[in-house]
This record gives C-alpha cells, structure tokens and sequence, in this order.
C-alpha cells in the first residue's frame, strides 16, 4: 500500500507535523492547566460539583441501604494501613500493652447528654459485625471484617441537639508537622446503619496500624474518612473553625469532603 | 467550481470542540488519579501481588529504572512509564507529568478536574445526542442491522482490495460502527464503571460493581475503555487529516465546507451534520457531486 502511492510523501509530513503538533499542544496545555489550578478561582468552579455529586448520588439511594457486604473468603490477605503512623507516644504504648485500661473516648458539643466511654463500656453496647470493602481514594480495594458499636447507638445515647449537623473525629495520630487528624461526617452518614465505631477487624482485636483501639467505619466514603486512633468525638453545628475549616486533615489538603465518589 | 457549503452547524460545532477538551482533560486527570496507584486488578479487591498490569520503578545500584508490566511480560520503558527524566535526574512516577492534569503529582487535584469535566462530557454528550435525535441526524450514522454485512466489504475498500465502496447513505458502515460503537457502547461503558467506582454508588446500587466483576475490575475497565476512546479520537483526526485537513478543520470551526474536493473526501469525509441552511447553490452542487460519485463507483446504491 505504501510504495505505489504518489499520496504517501505529503501524508508522512502532515502526520510528522500533526505528530509534532500534538506534543507541542500537550507541553502547552501542561503549564496552561498548571497555571489555572492554581488560580483560586479556577480550583473553586472546578470544586463547585461536590455539592451537586453529594446530593444526587443520596438522591439515588434508598434510606438505610447498605453497602455490599462479602464473605469470610473474600477477607484480603493483605490491608494496607495507610496513613499516619502510629501515634507511638509512652502512654499510648503502655496502655495498649495492658490492654487499654485508661483510654476513654469523650463524645460531647452540642448534645444533651455529653459521655465518656471506656472500651469495656463500648465492648458491652450491642454490636454490628459486618464484612465490607475499603475503597481508598488512591485506588486500591481491600475487604475486611469490622466489629463496633453503631455510631447511632452512641448517638441516640448522648442526644444531639437539633442545631447539631456535624459528627466531629478528633484522633490521636499526627503528620510529621505534629498536626493531628481529624475527620468529620454529616448526620446522613453518621446515623447509616453501617457506620460503625470499631474495636475488632479479623476476629481479633483493632492492629494498632489499623487504628487502635477504635476507629470509624464509614461504608457510605472512601477510605480517608474513617478516621482511626480516635480519642474523641464532638457534634456540631459547622465544622468551619475546626482546623483549616474544610472538615478534616486531608480536606484541608483539597480533598474533597464528600468522598462518596 | 469551488462552492462552500453549510455543514457543520453551531450546536454541532460548539458540541464538538467542548467534547474534545472534556476528553482531553478526563484523559489527562484520569491518567493523574491512575498514578496515585499504578497497578491494575480484577475482582472486588487488590491484592498486591495478585496485579495484572504495573507500572513501577526500581532501583538497582543507584539506577533508577522504569517497568511496565503485563500479566508478567516486563518492558523497561524508562523514560516514559515508571521513570521520567527530568532536569532534577530520574523521578519515579507511572505516566509522566505531561500527560497528567496537574502536570506534578497531585491526586487531590486531578480528581477535582476529572469530577468537573465529567459533568461537562455527560450534559454536552446529552445535548449532543438529543439535538441529532430530534433534527433526525442521528438516524442517519446509526448502525443498523442491514448495515452489518456491508462493514467487511468497506474494510476491503479501504485495504484497496474491493474497488466500489459499499456505501448506501451519507455514512459508510465503518464511520456506522464508529460512530454507534462510541456513542452507545463506549459511552456508557466508560460512565458505568467510573460510577462503579463510588462508595455511594456501591450503597445505591450493590450490582454496578458487580457487573464489571468487582470495583477493581471496574478500575481496569474504565482505564481500557480511556485507550478505547483515545483509539477513536485517533482514528477519528487521522481521516480528517486524509481527506483534506484544513477544508475538515474550516468546516468544523467556521461550519463552511468547500464540495470542490477530492473524490477521496467524498467517500471518507467527516459526516456531514445537519445543514439547517443550504444555499440553493450548496444543494445543487453536492447533489451534483454525490450523483457523479454514485454513478462512477457504485451505481447500484444510489441514495434513496
């Protein structure tokens, strides 16, 4: 096809210059798009459909419906901690070796009741056992079996006040700049069958790289919601002054908050 | 002799062009979002080892190297995959920066372009589909059963094997299968199984995973059906660029396209959108065109 055509010589230039065109056009777009993500007010359009995502993809799911939940053979052999690293400080190891006799979590803010739970008040609550997938916001699945009390339980335990919207997770972990994490979910999330504050993954007690002794499972988001090592809980009404004001560590890094998606 | 006709009309036009920049930035955020975890599974979960497809880098003796990976045949693609080169030494990193939105690495970035130009290619994809239905454009390149068996003897025209097109209307079967493969296949597909993704879709709707055989195969899918789109997107510039580049580029910038062309163009040209205003000039002239083309090549499938 290629050698007795008289088109061929002006078709290899065209492709060449179309060729050279397009890696131009690319090198081009890399400093252009660069530039606009950087512009705050470009990022803040691109940013303006987490809202309309949240609302829709709630919009298409019945109330209380629950996330695929798998089978002891579908458990991963390997789960990925991802994350901080532990937060190794003298009492946090010397309480886990023993067992966690000191560590209370504090749920308070805007609710009636305000309490404090020892992991043997939380152990002895009615508990959810549910096996599910993690899905990280880096792309990876891992499926695991979570043991814990429902976050509704302890919710209809301390009684929020209407003005509270918010489900605050302040964690023990912190970044290498000694910022702690924290994460936080609305009400819809938070009073999901399937958001659960858990104590055992596997049959066995919370790994301390899993977030030992308690972290959130919220099967309804991505994985950099379920906040682990956490030491308190607070319900409020916005999360604007906590942290940068976005509603967690990494949200204030721009990731989105809805991680539904 | 040259006479311009009205071809590419405004929606058509505007559809167009921000359906090229919304798949040039999803490709490009996409390919970002990939590099956060640059392996590929099949099935619900990922386990590490069990990955079918990796893009990684080593380093052996201070020699920073670049691998793909593919169901265990290994290129060294340095350079390119794996490794880029840039004016700091090697960096470590799967598709390298001029192929990512934003050009460093930055997940959190990428997703915000990708969830945005997502809504773009779906609403301008929805305008698109609804204004060809309604002005009845659509009809005209959708691949019919009665076209099927057309699709090889076209493959043979164009492989210079069969000498007349078998060319019924103003779409050849291939531009058919193109066409109706991308729009009602692919679309769909590459929509389905990047919302397979979502945790919340994955509540809504516990069979959307499931039907791509799990959220990870829905990964790998939905990076497939990208190189799919690319695929068409090449194929789709290539015959432009072969049947008269500038003359295919005025007309689907300015709308005007010049009939005075090669038989060529008439055969593979770009499919002519809905004229809403042809000059009696226009009209003659192509219908004088199309009969010569008809009675010359293919007598027997004259338009009806």
């Amino acid at each position: 096809m290629k050698k007795n055509n008289p088109g061929i010589p002006r078709r290899k230039v065209l492709l060449a210059g179309l060729h050279g065109a397009g890696l131009f056009f690319l090198s081009g777009c890399e400093s252009i798009f660069n530039r606009l993500h950087q512009n705050g007010k470009f990022l803040s359009v691109l940013e303006s459909v987490e809202g309309p995502n949240r609302f829709l993809l709630r919009l298409l799911t019945r109330r209380n419906k629950l996330a695929q939940e798998f089978s002891e053979k579908d458990i991963s052999r390997y789960f990925k901690p991802n994350g901080n690293p532990p937060p190794l400080t003298t009492e946090y190891i010397i309480d886990a070796m023993s067992g966690w006799p000191f560590w209370r979590i504090e749920v308070s803010g805007l609710v009636k009741k305000p309490a404090q739970f020892s992991l043997e008040d939380l152990k002895s609550m009615p508990a959810r056992t549910q096996i599910t997938r993690h899905d990280c916001v880096e792309g990876w699945s891992a499926i695991g079996k979570w043991k814990g009390v429902p976050l509704k339980a302890i919710s209809e335990r301390v009684q929020p006040d209407p003005a509270a919207r918010y489900v605050v997770f302040y964690c023990m972990d912190t970044d290498q700049e000694r910022n702690h994490y924290y994460e936080s979910i609305d009400l819809y999330d938070a009073l999901h069958p399937q958001t659960i504050l858990a104590y055992e993954m596997n049959d066995r007690p919370l790994p301390i790289e899993h977030g030992a002794p308690l972290r959130l499972r919220v099967e309804t988001q991505l994985g950099y919601k379920m906040a682990k090592y956490i030491r308190s809980i607070d319900f409020v009404a916005t999360v604007k002054e906590i942290g940068l004001g976005k509603g967690g560590y990494w949200e204030d890094r721009g990731y989105e908050w809805y991680a539904g998606i | 002799m040259i006479s311009l006709v009205y071809r590419h009309n405004r929606v058509i036009r505007l559809t167009h062009w921000v359906n090229a920049l919304a798949l040039l930035i999803l490709f490009m955020s996409g390919l970002q979002i990939f590099n956060a975890y640059p392996h590929l599974h099949w099935g619900h979960k990922a386990e590490p080892e069990e990955a079918f497809f990796s893009i990684y880098a080593t380093n052996e003796d201070g020699i920073i190297r670049g691998y793909t990976e593919f169901y265990g045949w290994r290129a060294e693609t340095t350079g390119f995959l794996g490794v880029q080169n840039t004016e700091m030494g090697p960096f470590p990193r799967a598709f390298p920066s001029w192929l990512t939105i934003p050009g460093y690495f930055w997940l959190a970035g990428g997703r915000r372009w990708h969830f945005f130009f997502a809504w773009v290619f779906v609403l301008n994809g929805l305008l698109y589909l609804f204004y060809n239905f309604a002005n009845g454009h659509l009809q005209k390149f959708l691949l019919t059963p009665r076209d099927v068996p057309k699709i090889f003897p076209m493959v043979l025209y164009y492989l210079r094997l069969r000498r007349e097109p078998p060319q019924g209307g103003e779409y050849n079967p291939l531009q058919k299968t193109a066409y109706t493969g991308a729009l009602f296949l692919l679309t769909p597909l590459i929509i389905l199984s990047g919302l397979a993704m979502s945790p919340q879709m994955n509540v809504a709707f516990n069979w959307l995973p499931a039907v791509f055989g799990g959220r990870q195969s829905a990964r790998s899918f939905h990076f497939f059906f990208t190189f799919l789109f690319a695929l068409f997107t090449f194929g789709h510039v290539f015959m432009v660029a072969m049947t008269g580049f500038l003359n295919n580029m005025r007309s689907i910038v300015t709308g005007w396209y010049a009939e005075k062309a090669e038989p060529l163009a008439v055969a593979e040209a770009e499919p002519a959108a809905a004229r809403t205003e042809p000059t009696p000039d226009a009209q003659e002239s192509r219908g004088v065109k199309l009969d010569s083309v008809n009675k010359k090549e293919s007598p027997e499938n004259e338009e009806k």
